[in-house]
C-alpha cells in the first residue's frame, strides 16, 4: 500500500500544481505577486532525503519531462533541474541531522535555488526581462511564503510515509 | 569528505550537460510546432489535468457565487440606474441590426468579418511557473481549433492560440512579452482609426497600441476592438479602452495605452472565435500572407 502511495502522491502533486497556479498572481495594492507552486519538487527532495536518492532522481526526470513538454515547450529544463536538485539534496542530507525542521529548511532553500536558476535561464534566453530586485520582491518572496505554508502543513506526512516505506523495504531486505 | 565527483559521475554529468544544451536549443528553435511524441504526451497529461481541474472550477465557482450574493444589493442599485439607458440602447441596436440586414440583402453581400463560430472551452491549467503567460484548454484540432485563432471571454479578447494538439491547445495571453505577438486593432468612434496591438507594459498593466496614423485624433476613453483585417481574428471583439495617447519613439505615429477589458488573471472558461469568412495568415499570425482557407473551412 505504502509502495503505491509514494507514486500516487507525486502524481497528485504534479496535477495540483497547475490548479494552484490558476489562483496566482494575486493583487495587493495594485502590485501583482506571483505564487509559484513547487509542491512536486519539495516532495521529491523529501523522497531523496528520507527514502531513496536514485528513485527520487528517476521521478524527477520523468515528471520534469512531462512538465517541460506539457507546459513550457522547452525540453530539458525541468527534466535537468529536478534530478540535479534531488542529487544535491541527498548529498547535503548526509552531513546534516535529518530532523524534520532541518529537512524543511533545506527543501525551501532548494526551492529558492530552483527559482533562481529558472530566473537566470529565462532572462538569458530573453523571454522575460526582470531586475533582480523585482524578481526577489514580486516572485521569490511570495513563492517562498506560499511553499513554506504547504511544506509546514504536509512535511510531517511526507516524512511519515517515506520513512514507513523505507523501513518496509529495509525489513524486506533483511529477510 | 568523500569525492563528490568520481570519474564516472563527472562523465555522466558532462554528457548530461551537453545533451541538455542540445535538447534546449532544439526545442527553443521550434517551439510553435509539437512533434508527434510531444502531442501524445500533451494529450495524455491534458486528459489527466482536465479530470483534476474540472471539479476545482465547481469549487471556485461556488465561492464566486457566494461573493456575488454578498454584492447583490450594491450591484442592483447601480444596474437599476443604468437600466433606462440600456432599454433605449437596445432599441437602437435592434433597429440598426435590422437595417444592416436589409441593406445586406439589397447588396447581396453574405459574408461578414464579424461572424464567427464560437468554440467553448475550459481552462485546464495555467503554466504553473508563470514565467510565460500561457494557459492550456481542453479543446484541440479535433474540435476545430487552429493556430492563431482569437481567444476571448465575455468581457473581451484575452489571447490567441499558439499551439494545438488533437485534444488540447495552448493559448498565449495578451499580457505576454513576446515581441512577435501582434493583433490588428481599430478604434471606432466617429471614424475608424487602425493600429496594431504590440506589446504589454508590465508596469502599467496595459496593452500598447502602436502605429496609429498621426492625422487621426485619438481620445482617452475610446474603445478598442479587433479590426478583422489581421486575417484570422473576427472583427469587433472588444480589446479595451484607451487610457493615454502619446507619440511613438520616432514621432511619426501615435501610440496609445489600452487598458484591457478582460481580466487575464482569473480565467476558467474561454471562447475561441473561429471566423466564418476565409482566413489569411496576416498580421494576426506569422504575416506570411498565405491563404489558410482550405485548412480553416472544415465541418458542415
Amino acid at each position: 500500500m505504502t509502495r503505491f502511495l509514494v507514486i500516487i502522491i507525486s502524481v497528485l502533486l504534479f496535477y495540483m500544481e497547475p490548479i494552484f497556479g490558476l489562483f496566482s498572481p494575486i493583487q495587493l495594492d495594485g502590485e501583482f505577486y506571483y505564487l509559484v507552486p513547487r509542491f512536486l519538487i519539495m516532495y521529491l527532495l523529501f523522497l531523496a532525503i528520507y527514502y531513496d536518492r536514485k528513485r527520487a532522481m528517476w521521478y524527477g526526470l520523468f515528471f520534469g519531462l512531462l512538465y517541460d513538454v506539457f507546459f513550457i515547450d522547452i525540453i530539458g529544463l525541468y527534466s535537468f533541474i529536478y534530478p540535479l536538485m534531488c542529487l544535491m539534496a541527498s548529498f547535503i542530507a548526509k552531513y546534516v541531522h535529518q530532523h524534520l525542521i532541518v529537512t524543511t529548511i533545506l527543501t525551501l532553500l532548494f526551492v529558492a535555488v530552483v527559482e533562481l536558476l529558472l530566473f537566470l535561464f529565462y532572462t538569458f534566453i530573453g523571454i522575460k526581462s526582470m531586475t533582480y530586485a523585482d524578481f526577489i520582491e514580486v516572485r521569490l518572496i511570495p513563492t517562498m511564503i506560499a511553499n513554506s505554508v504547504f511544506i509546514l502543513m504536509f512535511g510531517w506526512a511526507f516524512k511519515y510515509i517515506l520513512l514507513n516505506r523505507f523501513n518496509q523495504k529495509a525489513l524486506k531486505l533483511q529477510k | 569528505m568523500p569525492q563528490f565527483f568520481s570519474n564516472k559521475r563527472l562523465i555522466l554529468l558532462l554528457v548530461g550537460m551537453i545533451f541538455l544544451v542540445a535538447l534546449i536549443s532544439f526545442s527553443l528553435r521550434d517551439r510553435d510546432h509539437a512533434s508527434l511524441p510531444e502531442q501524445l504526451i500533451k494529450d495524455v497529461v491534458g486528459f489527466g489535468q482536465a479530470v483534476f481541474s474540472k471539479p476545482t472550477h465547481y469549487v471556485t465557482g461556488a465561492f464566486d457565487n457566494v461573493e456575488s450574493i454578498l454584492n447583490t444589493y450594491d450591484e442592483n442599485q447601480r444596474l437599476k440606474a443604468r437600466l433606462v439607458d440600456y432599454a433605449s440602447l437596445q432599441a437602437d441596436v435592434n433597429d440598426l441590426a435590422i437595417e444592416n440586414k436589409e441593406l445586406r440583402t439589397i447588396l447581396d453581400k453574405k459574408e461578414d468579418l464579424r461572424e464567427f463560430d464560437p468554440i467553448h472551452a475550459t481552462v485546464i491549467a495555467r503554466n504553473p511557473d508563470q514565467w510565460e503567460e500561457k494557459i492550456i484548454i481542453d479543446k484541440g484540432e479535433i474540435h476545430g481549433v487552429k493556430k492563431n485563432m482569437a481567444v476571448m471571454i465575455s468581457e473581451g479578447l484575452v489571447g490567441k492560440v499558439i499551439l494545438t494538439t488533437p485534444y488540447t491547445s495552448t493559448i498565449e495571453l495578451l499580457s505576454t512579452q513576446n515581441p512577435n505577438y501582434r493583433v490588428s486593432a481599430v478604434i471606432a468612434d466617429q471614424q475608424e482609426v487602425f493600429g496594431l496591438i504590440e506589446g504589454y507594459d508590465e508596469k502599467r498593466k496595459e496593452l500598447v497600441l502602436k502605429r496609429i496614423d498621426s492625422d487621426f485624433e485619438v481620445k482617452k476613453g475610446q474603445k478598442v476592438t479587433s479590426s478583422g483585417l489581421g486575417g484570422i481574428f473576427p472583427k469587433g471583439i472588444l480589446i479595451g479602452e484607451v487610457t493615454e495617447v502619446t507619440t511613438d519613439d520616432y514621432g511619426l505615429t501615435k501610440l496609445a495605452y489600452v487598458k484591457p477589458a478582460a481580466d487575464f488573471f482569473i480565467l476558467d472558461h474561454v471562447i475561441i472565435a473561429k471566423r466564418s469568412i476565409s482566413a489569411i495568415d496576416g498580421t494576426d499570425g506569422d504575416n506570411t500572407g498565405k491563404d489558410l482557407t482550405e485548412t480553416v473551412e472544415e465541418g458542415p
